[in-house]
């Protein structure tokens, strides 16, 4: 091969680090030290609302969590690019070089890649033990919830029931009401397509999807209107899909409560139950509650979802309804009404399953028929 | 040296030389050749571009105004639909592997061709007919639900969502081709010498995309293809009232969707590992890091989907793996940053296009990583999920790192594919003009989304209402957006210009150490009339070149700087 000889280029020559780097240095740990402090003593109430005031328990862990990121986060941002800009400028080409002078010529340096390995592995796992933690209070740290509402997600609104409360309120025409201090649990389904219920001031969200129940729980800790949006796409119109949360005292929200339930009552009669059809109650069975019943019915410990309805009027070891009360026709109405959370899992209520008044006749005179 | 015995066994066995084929069909149509192919894929990459990049725009229009601007909802969703689905799989996929991998890939290996040639071409003939398909749905209403197409909601697109699905079943048949081909290309065709820690970084790259290609793509398409069936014969799988899960959707098109991001940035991070050494005249940093970290990213990045659907319908205890195996990727991540900066560090810096988007990559991925952080943390993510934070981080991600590693691609080996160097007074503009409006653009979503404003939203009156400064913020982005563009349209300019106007290229204007800068510019059509060996990596500048057996008589060193260079930044001497 003939290959012409040259002389080998030489590597540009620099004093220590580079010109001015511990300078560099210098001022990007002072701007990370700034940004720091910032995110521990600051208000950050711009970019993240109700951040000094927090509205529901959980806010004020998330927010650590984000500020502790953002600290972290930021310092790291600040050396790349920092550094980046710096090297750029050092140790560029400069015209007095000699034309074929090439850089210094390193391959590596283990030891300093064992630090840029090992020290964001650590940084790491502290993040996933603060993580943990606030994902541990999430799910377990609000405690037995004094209140239990549904949140079924429609083309394009909400749809919010209430314990007692046989008619819904919907979030085109009503805010939803939450009192202060007691804890929450929100149970969201959908009635058509994925939907997502999201207060960015509690900053908790969950997805409404069909089929499924899922719930929120939560503390809200101050008074105040807030908005709900949907936040996962649903439609033409997702983005008019709005409501208002109106977290209120104790007293004002059980009376607004009792206001709608007395409207309610006003407005429609009670179910008649004695003009129920059995054999239409059992193809309605087939139809709404197989999914989580086993069908044909089966005695009580044979669960799918829930539990096995075979012998529900007439189970020695189960003389009761799961929520205490006997198996009457009127209580068993009341379960296919308003629904059912407790130790053994949920049921939604019957906006939820679709159940008119006749189909909840219907239904109730299939399951007293069952023996 | 096994693998480079073999290799050399394989080329004794095909050692002719075939002659170039005649007629403008085989030629420029149906060509076998892969530099052709990977011409055919960047025109047509770029094309679709411009056509996806515009509908961004009237997005952008649309948000100018609280309630609207300029557009019904409805057609604001299908804007945004067929502007996600364009640019993931019929411009970053087809841009990064298709035309990046095809051209410089079996050049760098010394390699004639890549190992199924045939297959190649259909997999390219595939792209224009996928993108037919996809664009023909606009005569039936158009798909809405978003480049995710989730069911339910997407099930409403009747034919439009059928068109929109099989446009996707198709492409990924194009795209597991590819891996396939490519996967065969690295592992059996690299020229005697070249073990695989010799192999240049681009090539590491593009093998670990070719893996993933290969392996996610089929889940995307079980995906989409019940997503058919449930459209066009009524079969309930997702369907919950009928037994089906609306959720089992999520989970398979994620599983290939997000191994499909480090599809788009392991060719970049390919890229700007051979672009910095270049013009910092240093060997990479870390090679052996850097090559492992590419697999590591490739085999992690299928251990971690759950992540897009936090707060959709997963068992909460199951969160925890999938933020814990999200934040572990982060490491050979950094290590690949780090490992970046510290190639810089000590080196002789030219400032050309190449170099610029380079180190823009290197603050705007880092940046996009680092929200990464924020999303893959389940507490943050039950904020952040569903807002436009996650359209800003991705953005950062895909436009600041898979975009602008393109972007730095295209003036580093336009001079080989063409001969001709790209102007660098349009391409250094063209620089300036997408780092400042890609940062105008997408910076500002990330307050906006921690805020309160989810994204698809085709209006935003409630939230513009409680955030008056929202609109600001929406307008300013709406200008930025126009930076890009016009970037974009300037280098397509450029490309065409530079045919004709560029200056003369010469076999290896940077100064490059791969094996494509050993032969002439552009490459013949059998690209190495001898198969060179090779003796050592490729990053080495004080050494003499590793390769014996060239077509060429090489400089030993070859020096940099037979193109001047106009320096961008103010600074003397």
């Amino acid at each position: 091969m003939a290959q012409r000889i040259v002389p080998r280029p030489k590597e540009v020559q620099f004093k220590g680090l580079g010109p001015n780097f511990w300078a560099v240095t210098a001022v990007l740990a002072l701007l990370s030290i700034a940004n720091a402090l910032y995110f521990m003593y600051g208000s950050i109430d711009w970019i993240m609302p109700g951040a000094s005031h927090p509205v529901a328990d959980r806010a004020s862990d998330i927010d650590g969590l984000f500020k502790f990121m953002a600290v972290f986060g930021n310092a790291i941002l600040i050396f790349v690019a920092g550094y980046v800009i710096y090297f750029a400028i050092a140790f560029r080409a400069r015209p007095t070089d000699a034309p074929d002078a090439v850089g210094v010529q390193i391959h590596d340096s283990p030891k300093l890649e064992l630090w840029w390995t090992v020290l964001p592995t650590l940084l790491l796992i502290l993040l996933t033990g603060l993580s943990i933690n606030v994902w541990y209070k999430i799910q377990f740290g609000t405690g037995a919830p004094g209140l239990t509402t549904e949140v079924i997600g429609h083309q394009f609104y909400f749809e919010y029931r209430y314990p007692g409360l046989k008619t819904s309120v919907f979030s085109k025409t009503e805010p939803m009401h939450l009192p202060v201090g007691v804890p929450v649990r929100i149970l969201i389904t959908s009635a058509d397509v994925i939907h997502q219920f999201w207060v960015p001031e509690i900053r908790l969200k969950q997805a409404a999807v069909p089929g499924l129940i899922q719930n929120l729980n939560f503390t809200p800790l101050r008074t105040g209107t807030f908005g709900i949006a949907c936040s996962e796409f649903c439609g033409p119109d997702h983005s008019l899909m709005q409501g208002k949360l109106i977290i209120e005292p104790v007293a004002d929200f059980n009376k607004w409560l009792a206001g709608e339930k007395k409207a309610a009552a006003a407005g429609g009669a009670a179910v008649d139950l004695s003009a129920g059809n059995a054999d239409a109650g059992k193809a309605l069975f087939a139809q709404k509650c197989a999914a989580c019943h086993n069908n044909p019915p089966t005695p009580f410990d044979q669960k799918l979802v829930g539990p096995g309805l075979l012998h529900i009027t007439d189970d020695p070891a189960h003389p009761n309804l799961v929520d205490g009360k006997p198996p009457t026709a009127a209580n068993i109405a009341e379960i296919l009404e308003n629904g059912y959370t407790g130790p053994i899992g949920a049921m939604p209520n019957r906006q939820a399953n679709g159940l008119a008044d006749k189909d909840i006749a219907n239904l109730v005179a299939y399951l007293s028929s069952l023996k | 040296m096994h693998a480079g015995t073999s290799t050399h066994d394989a080329h004794e066995v095909h050692g002719h030389i075939h002659p170039p084929p005649e007629g403008f069909v085989r030629k420029y149509v149906f060509s076998l050749d892969h530099k052709v192919i990977g011409f055919q894929y960047f025109f047509t990459g770029l094309l679709i571009m411009f056509i996806a990049g515009s509908f961004a725009e009237l997005v952008r229009l649309q948000l100018t105004e609280p309630a609207g601007a300029i557009m019904s909802h409805t057609a604001y969703n299908e804007m945004f639909t067929l502007h996600g689905t364009a640019m993931v799989w019929l411009v970053l996929i087809p841009l990064v592997t298709g035309a990046l991998g095809n051209f410089v890939m079996p050049l760098q290996i010394g390699a004639r061709d890549v190992a199924f040639p045939w297959l190649n071409m259909v997999s390219f003939w595939i792209l224009p007919v996928a993108a037919l398909i996809l664009f023909s749905s606009m005569l039936f209403g158009g798909p809405h639900a978003g480049w995710t197409e989730y069911p339910p909601i997407s099930l409403a697109d009747g034919t439009a969502g059928a068109l929109w699905c099989m446009a996707i079943f198709v492409i990924g048949i194009s795209s597991t081709m590819t891996g396939l081909n490519f996967m065969v290309t690295i592992m059996k065709m690299r020229a005697p010498g070249m073990t695989w820690t010799r192999m240049p970084l681009f090539t590491w790259a593009t093998f670990a995309t070719a893996l993933m290609n290969m392996i996610a793509t089929v889940a995307l398409s079980a995906a989409v293809g019940a997503l058919f069936l449930e459209h066009v014969f009524n079969i309930p799988f997702y369907d919950a009232a009928r037994g089906g899960s609306a959720v089992l959707y999520e989970h398979m098109f994620w599983f290939y969707s997000h191994p499909a991001v480090y599809i788009f940035i392991l060719p970049a991070f390919g890229v700007v590992s051979e672009v910095l050494p270049v013009f910092s005249r240093k060997p990479i940093f870390g090679y052996k890091m850097i090559a492992f970290s590419s697999m590591a990213i490739a085999i992690l990045a299928f251990t971690v989907w759950a992540h897009h659907m936090f707060p959709s319908g997963l068992a909460p205890w199951l969160q925890l793996p999938f933020m814990i195996l999200t934040y572990a990727i982060g490491i050979p991540t950094g290590i690949k940053i780090f490992s970046w900066m510290a190639t810089l560090w000590g080196g002789r810096i030219y400032y050309t296009t190449s170099m610029l988007y380079a180190l823009g990559f290197l603050i705007t991925f880092t940046f996009g990583g680092i929200t990464g952080v924020f999303l893959a943390s389940v507490p943050v993510d039950l904020h952040m999920h569903g807002t436009y934070f996650v359209v800003g981080h991705f953005h950062y991600v895909v436009a600041g790192g898979a975009v602008m590693g393109f972007l730095a691609a295209i003036p580093y080996w336009y001079p080989k594919a063409t001969g001709r160097m790209l102007s660098e007074r349009m391409g250094q503009l063209g620089f300036w003009l997408f780092f400042i409006g890609l940062n105008g653009t997408f910076l500002p979503m990330h307050w906006l989304g921690l805020e309160g404003m989810p994204r698809r939203y085709a209006s935003y009156v409630a939230f513009a209402k409680a955030f008056p400064d929202a609109v600001f913020w929406n307008r300013f982005e709406t200008v930025f957006s126009f930076f890009m563009m016009a970037s974009i349209g300037l280098l397509a300019f450029n490309v065409i210009w530079s045919i004709k106007h560029g200056k003369i290229a010469g076999i290896n204007p940077w100064g490059a150490r791969t094996l494509e800068w050993t032969i002439s510019s552009p490459p013949p059509y059998y690209n190495f009339k001898k198969i060179p060996e090779v003796s050592g990596r490729p990053y080495d500048f004080d050494q003499p070149l590793p390769y014996r057996n060239t077509d060429n008589e090489l400089e030993q060193y070859p020096e940099f700087g037979q193109v001047t260079m106009p320096t961008p930044l103010p600074v003397g001497a």
